[in-house]
């Protein structure tokens, strides 16, 4: 078990988590427990950045984690803008790290037409 | 459309409190939360709650949120989930999103139970990944199970700046500070005290001016500042921390009644914008009610019987309840409500700090403020620190009017006595013989309350004190004996170890250590 995850909590015990799932991250195959949040998945794995802002090419991840500041969007099996903090994780999911609103590809691709 | 007797917007505690009351006597009732799950703030919170028993006090957050839906569900509430409140119009009229889809609502009465936001302090870096919400440090650690970060500068000392911190160390995280720019520790001292006995140094009059790394956080740059709150050059100290977590203080989400064109006010000891209310909570606009922190930021506590007192005003308005049930109900809940409200941290004295002395008369300890924890020649002022006997006996470390009593409620001697007025500071009754039972250790919120004997061990003094931390300590356990402060004082030998159903989850750990450390020796480190 990753050492970002709590083993066993003085109050709280061991956590209730569903069956271990696989999902990639930026074509990486990453390891999480189903229903927990792709962000706590990803957290556990050490991942930081969850998207560069569109103009300023900023990274942002994890801020508020209920749902509210949008710093935690991802591309979700393709979609973009997925809060990455309140949507639970399933096996099989691609996540990949947002540039703008798309993924590291297209915004390459448009960014390279530009200059 | 669809039409209800009553829209209550937040499943919070304030929330849900509402709609129980409403639901009890016969109402038709909705709420809508826009979280996957029920129960607002609640569920976050892992620490046992001031009060006394009838505000749930010695439970702990998550339980008092367990209880209150399990009442809901019995009572057949209906909670709409994933479902966000946009706005309210003429008429009573809501929209409300699910599923990507907007709905619109009608009905008789709406109360509004949006809860707050945390505020955030622009600094250089404060967006990079690893700067987080406190609320975010705590969703991460007690509902996901997994650590925000491991080296954190905590930045906000009020009462959630403190708790979170001690939840990181609970979590197995290292808080390498908490710091503030106000002057004074502005949450409880009792919390702030669990907090530096662990060797958390503590900050004040210090701000964050810079957040160090370009992907992730990597250090923090923190300054003192002057009484304008300004950084002194030459004061910046870099601390090696991975994440930062803010914690300065909550706004009431009042944008629904501002929205919804209700006469507000910016009040700043309601932290922020609020709806003008009524003594039954009503906003100018009849009908529609606003209760809990989004009313102005007090506590899970006050959220819970503010949500039924207004609600009892529903109920009277709509037919359900009697002018005379109503008023009885209102002056219980009101007079639940003042209890809370009374003591130096009342909401009438946010802002406050010219206090001197106690309510009893006992000078307020400045150490506490600075530092986070307590000198021995300050603690001598208070009697129920300084009780003696021969044998095991109490010795309390509470010494701010805080509305909190479960130490009375927990000692089967009656040893302990706060009285009616749950602000006053506990004291000893001499003539109880104490037992050392450890119930007070254990209930006590603000983990003040330790047991002392000196005369039982030949070996030494004995000193049991609260322990909420893995691994537990085992008897025959050798270790270092920390002082108030985190400082190392001895060694210490550990010789009892109690947890029992009742204490729940707060073992009650007992150390031997030399007799001239019996004033200083409060916590233990294994080694
Ligand atoms: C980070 C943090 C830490 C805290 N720590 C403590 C503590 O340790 N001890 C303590 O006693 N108190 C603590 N509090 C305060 C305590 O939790 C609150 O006083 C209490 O939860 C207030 O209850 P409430 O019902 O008013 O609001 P909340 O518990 O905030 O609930 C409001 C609910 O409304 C929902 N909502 C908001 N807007 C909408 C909308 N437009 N549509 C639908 N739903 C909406 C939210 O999703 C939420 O579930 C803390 C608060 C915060 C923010
Ligand atoms: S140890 Fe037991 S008997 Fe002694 S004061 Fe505490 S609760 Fe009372
Ligand atoms: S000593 Fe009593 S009043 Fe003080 S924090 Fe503990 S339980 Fe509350
Ligand atoms: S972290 Fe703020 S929306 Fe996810």
């Amino acid at each position: 078990m990753s050492e970002k995850r709590i083993a066993e909590h003085p109050i709280l015990g061991e956590y209730q988590k569903g069956e271990l799932v696989h999902f990639t991250f930026d074509g990486k195959d990453v390891t999480g427990f189903e229903g927990e949040s792709i962000a706590a998945a990803l957290k556990a794995a050490g991942v930081m950045v969850h998207r560069y802002t569109a103009k300023e090419h900023k990274p942002r991840g994890i801020f508020c984690a209920i749902g509210r500041c949008t710093d935690c969007v991802m591309i979700v099996n393709g979609e973009p803008n997925v809060r990455t903090c309140i949507t639970p994780l399933v096996e099989g999911m691609v996540v990949e790290t947002q540039y703008g609103v798309e993924t590291k590809e297209a915004w390459e691709a448009s960014h390279n037409e530009k200059t | 459309m669809k039409r209800h007797e009553l829209i209550v917007i937040g499943a919070g505690p304030a929330g849900l409190s509402a709609a129980i009351e409403a639901k009890k006597s016969g109402m038709d009732v909705i709420v809508f939360d826009e979280n996957s799950r029920p129960g607002g703030q609640l569920f976050k919170q892992i620490h046992k709650f001031f009060g006394s028993k009838e505000h749930h006090a010695k439970e702990r957050g998550f339980k008092i949120g367990e209880s209150l839906l399990a009442e809901a569900e019995e009572l057949g509430v209906k909670v709409e989930l994933n479902a966000t409140v946009m706005g309210i119009y003429e008429n009573k009229e809501v929209t409300v999103k699910m599923n990507g889809e907007v709905d619109h609502f009608k009905a008789d009465k709406i109360i509004i139970a949006t809860g707050a936001a945390e505020n955030m302090i622009p600094f250089k870096g404060w967006n990079i990944p690893g700067v987080i919400g406190a609320g975010a440090a705590q969703a991460m650690m007690n509902l996901q199970g997994v650590k925000p970060g491991s080296k954190i500068l905590m930045v906000g000392s009020g009462n959630v700046g403190l708790v979170v911190s001690f939840q990181l160390l609970q979590a197995g995280c290292e808080v390498a500070a908490v710091i503030d720019a106000a002057p004074r520790v502005g949450g409880y001292g009792v919390h702030a005290a669990k907090v530096a006995r662990t060797g958390v140094p503590f900050y004040l009059s210090h701000t964050v001016i810079e957040a160090k790394g370009t992907d992730h956080v990597s250090g923090a740059v923190i300054a003192e500042v002057d009484s304008h709150f300004q950084p002194i050059p030459g004061t910046e100290k870099e601390l090696d921390v991975d994440t930062i977590c803010i914690a300065v203080g909550l706004s009431p989400m009042s944008q629904l009644a501002s929205n919804a064109k209700c006469d507000m006010a910016l009040i700043p000891q309601k932290g922020g914008n609020v709806a003008l209310l009524s003594e039954y909570g009503e906003t100018n606009i009849k009908g529609i009610y606003c209760a809990g922190d989004v009313a102005g930021i007090e506590e899970a506590s006050s959220a819970m019987i503010q949500g039924r007192s207004v609600a009892s005003h529903v109920c009277y308005s709509l037919g359900y309840i009697t002018e005379e049930e109503f008023n009885t109900k209102y002056d219980s809940y009101q007079e639940a409500l003042g209890k809370l409200r009374m003591g130096m941290f009342a909401p009438a004295n946010k802002g406050r700090n010219d206090f001197t002395v106690t309510d009893e008369g006992y000078p307020i300890s400045k150490n506490l403020l600075a530092k986070g924890y307590m000198t021995e020649e300050e603690l001598e002022n208070f009697p129920a620190y300084n009780y003696k006997k021969a044998g095991v006996h109490p010795i309390i470390e509470c010494t701010q009017n805080i509305p909190c009593n479960p130490c009375q409620d927990a000692c089967p001697k009656k040893c302990i006595k706060v009285g009616e007025n749950i602000t006053m500071l506990p004291q000893i009754d001499e003539e109880q013989g104490c037992i050392g039972c450890g119930l007070c250790v254990a209930s006590c919120s603000g983990q003040a309350i330790f047991l002392m004997d000196e005369t039982s061990d030949p070996d030494g003094v004995l000193i049991s004190f609260p322990y909420e931390f893995l691994p537990l300590p085992e008897v025959g356990d050798k270790g270092t004996a920390l002082s108030r402060s985190g400082a190392p004082v001895c060694e210490a030998v550990i010789t009892d170890v109690k947890k029992t159903k009742v204490m729940d989850k707060t073992a009650v750990v007992t150390m031997r250590v030399p007799h001239e450390f019996k004033n200083s020796a409060r916590f233990y480190k294994p080694v």
